[in-house]
C-alpha cells in the first residue's frame, strides 16, 4: 500500500469545479486542510463562499467521491467548517484576476 | 449523502411549474397593460384586476416557487413536507384566474377566487411555519422569513374580507380595510421577503462579504412595526398611526438601500452579466420609486408622484429584481436535475452557459425602455406615451418568456 500524499489529494479535488463561479475548489481556496493518516484514511477540512450554498451538500459528496478514486485511499470524510470564513484573499492569483479582485 | 441533497432541493418538476405559470401572468400582465385605461383611480375595478394579475400570477407564484428551493437553503434544513408545495400551485394558480376575472367580469366570483387564494396562502404559511419549527438558526433571514408570513396571512385575511364586500356578502369600509391590505402584502410580505432573501442572495452571486448588517437590520425592524402601524391605524381609523407607519416605511426603505450599497461595495464578481444588469436596474428603480413616493408625501395628493411611485416599485423593482434571478435560479435547478449526477463522471456546463445571452439582453433592454417610456407617460398623463413604453414592455416580456423556454430546455434529449 503506497502512502497517499497531500499533493495527490489536492490534485483530485481539482477536479471538481464550483459550476457558479467555474473554478476548481483548491483555486478557489475552499479546501483549509488535508489531513491523512497512517491508514491512507483521508479528512478533508473545507468551507463555501457562502453559508447558504444551495450545493453545500452537493460539494461534500463531489470532494469525497474525487478523493475516492485515489488508488489506496480508504476512508474518506469531508467536513465543512466556517471558521475562519472564506474571503477572496484565500483564492489563487488567477481567480482573483478573473473575478475582478486582482 | 445524495438522498440528503435532494431533500434540499426539491424536485424541478414541481418547482418549475411555478415559474413558468409566474412568467405567462408576466406576459399577460403586460399585454393587459395595452387594453386598460388608466383615470387616475386605484379603485377602478379594472386595475385592480390588473394588480392581482400582476402580484398573485407573477409576483407572488414566482416568489412561491423561488421559496420552495430557498426555504432549505435559509433556513438549513429540509421542508417539512415539500409536497405541500403541489397543492399550492393549482390553488394559486386557480384562485388567480377566477379572482382576475372577478375584478373585471362579475364581482360574485371574487369571493370563490378568495377561497382558492387564501387556502394556497394559508398552507403556504402553514408549511414555512412548520418547517421553521425544525429549525434552531434565528438569523435575520429567518426572522423575516416569520415576519413576512404573519403579514402574509393578515394581507390575505384582509383580502378576503374585501372580496366578500366587493362581492356583496359583506359591508366593511373598503377604503381602510384596502390600506391595511396591500401594506400587509405589498410591504409586508413582499418587501420583507425580498430584503431577507437579497441579504443571502446578493452577496452568494456576487462574492461578498464582511459587509455590516446593521442597516438591514434596523430596516427590518422599522419596516415591521410601520406595517403594523398601518394596519392597526386603518382598522381602529387612528390617521397618525397610519401616517407615522408611512413615514417608517420610507426611513426602512432608505436604510435597506444603503445595506445594498454597502454589499454592492463589498462585491468580488465584477462582471456585468444579466443578473447584475437586472438588479441594478431594480435598485434604481427602488430608488426612483421611493423618491417619487417622498414627494407625493409632500405634496397635497399629487396623485401622478403616487402612480409614479407605484409603477416603478412594481415594473421596475419587483419585475427586474425576480427577473433577473430567474437567469440565476432556473440554470440552477435545470443545472441540479440534468448534471449533478453526472459530476466527476462527464464533463459538465458552467451555469453562466444555461441562459440565452442574446434574448435575455433583448428582454432587458425592452423591458427597461418600455418600463421608464411607460411610467414617463403614466405620470404626465400621456396615453400615447404609456402605450407605447408598455409595447416595449411587452415585448421584452415575450423574451423573458423565450429566454425561460430555452433555459428549461437545456440539455434535454
Amino acid at each position: 500500500m503506497a502512502k497517499v500524499t497531500k499533493e495527490q489529494v489536492y490534485d483530485a479535488i481539482r477536479t471538481v469545479i464550483d459550476p457558479e463561479v467555474g473554478f476548481n475548489l483548491v483555486d478557489m481556496g475552499l479546501i483549509y486542510d488535508v489531513d491523512i493518516d497512517d491508514e491512507n484514511n483521508v479528512h478533508v477540512k473545507m468551507t463555501l463562499s457562502t453559508r447558504g450554498c444551495p450545493l453545500h451538500q452537493m460539494m461534500q459528496q463531489w470532494v469525497k467521491e474525487a478523493v475516492e478514486k485515489i488508488a489506496d485511499v480508504k476512508e474518506v470524510t469531508v467536513e465543512i467548517v466556517w471558521d475562519p470564513p472564506w474571503n477572496i484573499s484565500m483564492a489563487s492569483d488567477n481567480v482573483k484576476k478573473a473575478l475582478g479582485a486582482g | 449523502m445524495f438522498n440528503i441533497s435532494r431533500e434540499f432541493a426539491p424536485p424541478f418538476k414541481l418547482i418549475a411549474p411555478f415559474f413558468v405559470v409566474g412568467t405567462i401572468f408576466y406576459i399577460l400582465s403586460a399585454a393587459a397593460l395595452l387594453f386598460i385605461s388608466f383615470d387616475y383611480d386605484y379603485m377602478q375595478m379594472g386595475i385592480a384586476g390588473w394588480a392581482h394579475l400582476f402580484l398573485l400570477g407573477y409576483v407572488m407564484m414566482i416568489i412561491f416557487g423561488a421559496m420552495a428551493q430557498l426555504i432549505p437553503v435559509v433556513l438549513e434544513t429540509g421542508h417539512f413536507s415539500v409536497d405541500f408545495y403541489y397543492v399550492i400551485f393549482p390553488l394559486l394558480l386557480l384562485g388567480t384566474i377566477v379572482m382576475v376575472l372577478g375584478f373585471w367580469l362579475n364581482p360574485i366570483l371574487l369571493s370563490f377566487g378568495g377561497i382558492l387564494v387564501l387556502a394556497a396562502m394559508g398552507i403556504f404559511a402553514i408549511e414555512v411555519f412548520l418547517t421553521i419549527k425544525k429549525t434552531d438558526l434565528n438569523t435575520l433571514t429567518v426572522k423575516c422569513v416569520k415576519v413576512s408570513n404573519i403579514f402574509l396571512l393578515l394581507g390575505i385575511l384582509s383580502g378576503f374580507l374585501l372580496s366578500l364586500t366587493i362581492a356583496g356578502f359583506l359591508g366593511v369600509d373598503i377604503n381602510s380595510i384596502l390600506k391595511a391590505h396591500v401594506y400587509a402584502v405589498v410591504g409586508g410580505y413582499i418587501m420583507i421577503t425580498i430584503m431577507g432573501i437579497t441579504l443571502i442572495l446578493l452577496p452568494m452571486f456576487g462574492l461578498a462579504h464582511g459587509f455590516d448588517e446593521k442597516p438591514v437590520n434596523l430596516s427590518f425592524k422599522i419596516m415591521t412595526y410601520s406595517v403594523a402601524f398601518v394596519i392597526i391605524g386603518s382598522f381602529i381609523g387612528f390617521k397618525v398611526l397610519a401616517q407615522l407607519g408611512y413615514i417608517g416605511a420610507f426611513v426602512s426603505i432608505a436604510l435597506y438601500f444603503y445595506q445594498i450599497i454597502l454589499i454592492y461595495k463589498k462585491r468580488i464578481r465584477k462582471e456585468s452579466d444579466i443578473w447584475f444588469k437586472s438588479v441594478l436596474f431594480a435598485f434604481f428603480s427602488l430608488l426612483l420609486s421611493w423618491i417619487l413616493g417622498f414627494m407625493y408625501l409632500l405634496s397635497t395628493d399629487y396623485r401622478p408622484l403616487l402612480y409614479g411611485a407605484v409603477w416603478f416599485l412594481f415594473m421596475g423593482f419587483f419585475s427586474f429584481l425576480i427577473n433577473g434571478h430567474l437567469y440565476k435560479i432556473v440554470p440552477f435547478l435545470v443545472w441540479f436535475h440534468r448534471y449533478a449526477p453526472l459530476v466527476g463522471k462527464e464533463k459538465v456546463p458552467m451555469l453562466q452557459e444555461m441562459y440565452p445571452k442574446k434574448q435575455s439582453e433583448y428582454e432587458f433592454w425592452f423591458t427597461m425602455g418600455g418600463t421608464l417610456i411607460a411610467g414617463y407617460g403614466l405620470m404626465i398623463g400621456s396615453s400615447d406615451f404609456f402605450k407605447a413604453g408598455v409595447a416595449f414592455l411587452f415585448i421584452g416580456s415575450v423574451f423573458l418568456g423565450t429566454s425561460l423556454k430555452w433555459m428549461l430546455n437545456f440539455g434535454r434529449n
